[in-house]
């Protein structure tokens, strides 16, 4: 089991993503935009976290420029994004963001698949048991 | 000469210079010309209006001193490189885009025509004619705008929908019968085509609009590539299609050209190969650096293009005849974006396929673009 931090302004695609993560037995917390989500960073310290990158108030790249000054913790980013080929995308991954998917391409299990592979790769120790992945 | 003739020599010399005056006062877009030393000799009233400078303030004076020149970065242009001067260093003609910074000091974007004024195969001065493009700048970035708000916007609600609709059907709210699990594939199907159609109609957009950003930048193409291939593999899987990257790295694998449209470019490509091929088929794409260029393979066991239907892959909204009935999602819109993209980074594409056996797309990628 995992901590994560689930960061998304659309409230219905954030309860979904919540839903799909704790059905895969991991702790997740929500955040709905940037600044909530430094604020919750801190808190909870997570172990990965799922970011969206156009959101009100402070949005992902703002995020992750806070991030990388503040190094609060060494949580996995994950980018969960709708906009496709844009250089916002290659500006996160200079900014730490490990992986990006595309949202509307993306179904709940292969999100569970990618947030548990995510979490699996590198030098990640915590999962006690790794989920069971689905086939399509 | 006598003197009636001398007269009427001279009547005719100021008749042809007024008529010169008039021709140039008449031309709609801005127009100044220079004498060899680069001073101006003449100025329309356009020309006035755009740069907001007085004729007085101008004629007889140094043009490259009293209008400066930036590039779309904001840089000063020197001396130098100021087309006016290439113009006439070379004798050739030069088209290209600037801005101007008019008296008041705000930015004019111009769109520039020069032309060395030439007397014995001698270059004794230049005539540049220029319009303002602020409009159609401003229509450009509104359209870039519109395409990236639309893309995020059209498919937000579409990525509730398809999650939605796939946690309904995986049972995270509770067990479905075979009707309503099929009915659920259903408007997922439905929700996947409209994403696909989103990406493509908005990349053709793009291309068509001449909106396509280009960033060049150094990469290594294999790390490049890697980027999208958990995306490709979840595709594969989906279909059972057995799908590998190879790397063939004897030779450099560095590259300057646009990341993000070569991911397109090939995201495009692997995902027709899969679509096009029948459950447990084969896709594998190769990276193959050459020396000069890097060729990219993608490789099918799929159903192959007729030999009737070659000439018209590229084209908008062709689909073979051999596939219609067998893949009917298609767009007809996929090759022809992928041509675009392509050109975009001046790269080639070609392929060879047999027909129920498969194709080899080839993308020929140049180590260094310059787009100039």
């Amino acid at each position: 089991m995992a901590k994560i931090l689930v960061v998304e302004d659309d409230r219905d695609l954030n309860k979904a993503y919540c839903i799909i993560l704790r059905h895969e037995g991991h702790d997740v917390v929500a955040a709905f935009d940037g600044k909530e989500a430094l604020v919750k960073l801190s808190e909870i310290k997570p172990d990965l976290v799922l970011l969206d990158l156009l959101m009100p108030v402070m949005g992902g790249l703002e995020f992750l420029k806070a991030w990388a000054d503040h190094k609060k913790n060494d949580a996995k980013i994950l980018l969960f994004t709708n906009m496709e080929n844009s250089p916002e995308i290659s500006e996160a991954y200079k900014l730490g963001a490990s992986r990006c998917i595309i949202k509307s391409w993306t179904a709940p299990h292969n999100l569970a698949k990618v947030v548990n592979d995510t979490l699996k790769s590198d030098s990640f120790k915590k999962i006690k048991s790794r989920p069971k992945v689905q086939k399509v | 000469m006598n003197q009636a003739n001398l007269k009427l020599s001279q009547q005719k010399s100021i008749r042809k210079s007024k008529e010169a005056d008039a021709l140039f006062n008449s031309i709609g877009e801005g127009a100044i010309t220079t004498d060899e030393f680069g001073r101006i000799t003449r100025v329309n009233k356009p020309a006035l209006k755009m740069l907001g400078f007085h004729k007085s303030e101008l004629i007889g004076q140094p043009f490259l001193k009293l209008v400066i020149a930036e590039d779309f970065d904001g840089k000063v242009i020197g001396t130098i490189d100021r087309p006016i001067v290439q113009a006439f260093l070379t004798g050739q003609s030069i088209l290209t885009k600037l801005n101007y910074r008019t008296k008041k000091g705000t930015l004019l974007p111009v769109d520039i025509s020069i032309s060395p004024l030439m007397l014995n195969n001698r270059p004794v001065g230049a005539i540049e004619v220029f319009r303002d493009i602020s409009l159609e700048q401003e229509i450009d970035r509104m359209k870039s705008e519109f395409i990236s708000l639309a893309s995020h916007q059209l498919r937000t609600p579409l990525s509730a929908i398809k999650t939605y609709s796939h946690m309904l059907r995986d049972g995270y709210m509770g067990k479905l019968n075979k009707h309503q699990k099929s009915s659920l594939d259903t408007i997922i199907g439905a929700t996947n085509r409209m994403n696909e159609l989103i990406s493509t109609l908005l990349n053709i957009s793009r291309i068509e609009s001449g909106t396509i950003n280009v960033t060049l930048k150094k990469n290594n193409i294999e790390k490049v590539i890697k980027e999208i291939i958990p995306e490709l593999t979840l595709i594969a899987d989906a279909k059972a299609i057995e799908f590998k990257l190879v790397s063939t790295s004897t030779e450099s694998l560095e590259i300057v050209t646009d990341a993000l449209i070569v991911k397109e470019i090939v995201t495009n490509l692997v995902s027709n190969a899969i679509k096009y091929t029948e459950a447990n088929g084969k896709v594998c794409l190769t990276i193959a650096p050459r020396k000069q260029d890097i060729l990219l393979k993608i490789k099918d066991s799929g159903w192959g293009i007729p030999e009737i239907a070659r000439d018209k892959v590229f084209t908008k909204f062709y689909r073979g005849s051999n596939i219609v009935s067998k893949e009917t999602n298609g767009t007809g819109l996929g090759l022809y974006l992928v041509k675009g993209l392509i050109e975009a980074i001046n790269g080639k594409i070609w392929f060879k396929s047999v027909e129920k056996k498969g194709t080899t797309f080839y993308v020929s990628l140049p180590r260094e673009l310059d787009l100039k």
